[in-house]
């Protein structure tokens, strides 16, 4: 039987890893931000796909400009609880916010 | 907040305004790890059942097989689209922005989602809503999904709706299981 937890937590490292390697330095930029959300998720995609488990993944990015506006985001699942599960990683620096939420689904 | 602070906290969720509630049956537990530069910040907190510790709750059901190949009724994406427009519209038309409010209209909006989506009772999928509302004070942002799944049973629906106060997105993604 997995030890599921350790699986949330290697996969929340994963993206906090992708995260800071896309955008770690960056000021947000409006014409750039489309390609790095498009890199921050197909890393932390291609990463989870080589850890080599037997799940389907949904990788979701949202990256904000700091303007304090306020965002509020909420999941509701129907699956298997016992083998399925999710994380969110939360990141940011002095222009941007990045939330990333992973859910893995066991095949 | 200067990192050494956030050293110390160790289970404490950081609040500002880009917040992330999870949804209301599962809690958050937050792990805290301190960015590697100065500037950047992060956090995760994973899904945890309820409170529940017990090992039952993680055992693995074995299912019998059942021979088969793929899903007899495909995933109606139309429909669900509908049913996004309807429910973000109707919920979200007059509205204006206000923090605890739209904390639990988000988590609202996520539940009867997903129950719309449940009573088309489309056998053997499993179902993830996601759904954002932010408020609209001229600040750009950018979400995007990507998925590593079957392409040929897998899918998604999503919808966007915006009045002048406020956005809202729903997302359902719909994963054959298999």
């Amino acid at each position: 039987m997995d030890d599921y937890q350790t699986e949330e937590e290697e996969s929340a490292f994963v993206v906090e890893e992708s995260v800071e390697a896309t955008i770690g330095r960056n000021t947000y930029q409006h014409n750039r931000v489309n390609q790095w959300s498009t890199s921050v998720v197909e890393q932390c995609l291609g990463q989870l796909g080589k850890l080599g488990k037997p799940f389907k993944y949904i990788v979701n990015c949202i990256i904000m400009q700091k303007n304090g506006a306020g965002l509020q985001t909420a999941s509701a699942c129907f699956w298997d609880n016992s083998t399925d599960g999710s994380c969110a990683v939360r990141w940011e620096n002095k222009s941007m916010y990045c939330i990333v939420n992973v859910f893995g689904l066991a095949i | 907040m200067s990192d050494q602070q956030l050293k110390h906290k160790s289970h404490r969720r950081e609040k500002r305004t880009g917040k992330v509630p999870s949804e209301a049956s599962h809690g958050a537990r937050g792990k805290e790890t301190t960015g590697r530069t100065k500037d950047s910040v992060s956090t995760a907190s994973y899904m945890d059942d309820l409170g529940h510790h017990d090992d039952n709750a993680r055992l693995v059901v074995t299912i019998d097989n059942t021979y088969q190949l793929g899903p007899y009724k495909c995933f109606p994406v139309p429909a669900v689209t509908d049913i996004l427009k309807d429910v973000l519209t109707s919920y979200l038309q007059e509205e204006k922005y206000e923090s605890e409010w739209s904390q639990k209209m988000t988590k609202t909006i996520c539940e009867v989602i997903r129950a719309r989506v449940k009573d088309l009772m489309i056998p053997r999928y499993k179902i993830v809503v996601l759904v954002h509302i932010g408020q609209l004070t001229g600040q750009s942002m950018q979400i995007s999904s990507r998925c590593l799944w079957d392409a040929s049973n897998d899918t998604f629906a999503s919808y966007s709706f915006k009045n002048s106060y406020l956005f809202g997105v729903a997302t359902v993604f719909a994963v054959y299981f298999e």
